[in-house]
């Protein structure tokens, strides 16, 4: 017991001469324009990397057009549905119904 | 406070005169903490202008100017920390560094060389940094943030988030490992000394 309160004492003692052995330094000449070199690499890098991001979403975007321009348009576009006008493709569902009305058939 | 809630405001609207006042203010305090948390002096200031850049683009997050000053060792406790992890990696040729210098100051006292102020000092940082190097790198700062810095546990509190109950038991447990370390190192130098003298003896 009284060992570990000598020892307590002299740790404390030793800590205390760490903090005068180690005084606060004085910064270089360099740290003030090496610490905004460094603040403005690091905005340079976060720009660069949103201006990264903004073309892959422009290149993504312009690949997506042309996809919908070139192959899913001409695709629906090429349907019969789409082909023929609402007359024709109506009369064309509903034929058989106007003839057996004309022969007085069934409805 | 070094420096005025107003120049914080300042600086947090993004006016770069204000945020170089208060680094200018502050440098020298925040050199010292690192430097006695890392104890590698050529690596101080790389580190101290890494907690200024991390300030720089975290200021707007700060809520209002009285927390600035436990904001700042925040920064200043994480980049440490985030140094002496990178260092870990690296401990085994630091380990050989520190056991030359260790070897040059034996030989320096055994060739009856004046131990002048410096060496002396030199001998208490490398004791000390040998004992915090005991503990993990959370409670090294913890550990000299407390004993070396001086800090309050309520300004700890305050750094860390955390209650001072929660403190007080880490703190309680760094410094037994501390003591252990301090402990096995006396009876080393006891079984150095004595071996010593026998040596002398048998001559």
């Amino acid at each position: 017991m009284d060992r570990m309160s000598r020892m307590d004492d002299k740790v404390d003692a030793l800590f205390a001469e760490y903090r005068m052995a180690c005084p606060d330094p004085e910064p270089s000449a360099d740290f003030m324009p090496a610490m905004w070199r460094r603040i403005e690499a690091r905005r340079v890098a976060t720009v660069s990397v949103f201006r990264h991001w903004a073309q892959v979403c422009v290149m993504a975007t312009v690949a997506l057009t042309i996809l919908i321009g070139a192959v899913l348009i001409p695709k629906f576009q090429n349907n019969a549905a789409y082909s023929s006008s609402y007359l024709e493709a109506l009369s064309a569902e509903h034929s058989a119904d106007y003839i057996h009305m004309l022969a007085g058939g069934p409805r | 406070m070094l420096v005025e809630f107003e120049l914080i405001e300042r600086a947090r609207s993004g006016d770069d005169s204000a945020f170089n006042q208060i680094v200018q203010a502050y440098r020298k305090r925040i050199l010292g903490t690192i430097s006695r948390t890392i104890g590698r002096p050529e690596d101080v200031e790389d580190v101290g202008q890494e907690v200024f850049l991390r300030l720089y683009y975290s200021l707007d997050q700060l809520r209002t100017p009285e927390v600035f000053e436990p904001w700042l060792y925040r920064l200043t406790v994480n980049a440490a920390y985030d140094y002496l992890r990178r260092q870990r990696r690296r401990q085994e040729s630091r380990m050989s560094d520190l056991s030359e210098q260790q070897v040059m100051l034996a030989d320096a006292a055994a060739g009856g060389k004046r131990q002048d102020e410096e060496q002396r000092r030199t001998k208490v940082r490398e004791l000390a940094q040998s004992l915090l190097g005991q503990v993990s790198e959370e409670d090294r700062i913890l550990l000299t943030l407390k004993e070396v810095e001086g800090l309050s546990l309520k300004e700890l509190e305050k750094i860390y988030r955390v209650n001072e109950n929660a403190l007080k038991v880490r703190l309680f447990r760094a410094r037994q490992r501390v003591l252990k370390a301090f402990g096995a190192q006396e009876n080393k130098e006891a079984a150095a000394k004595a071996g010593f003298s026998r040596a002398d003896d048998s001559e």
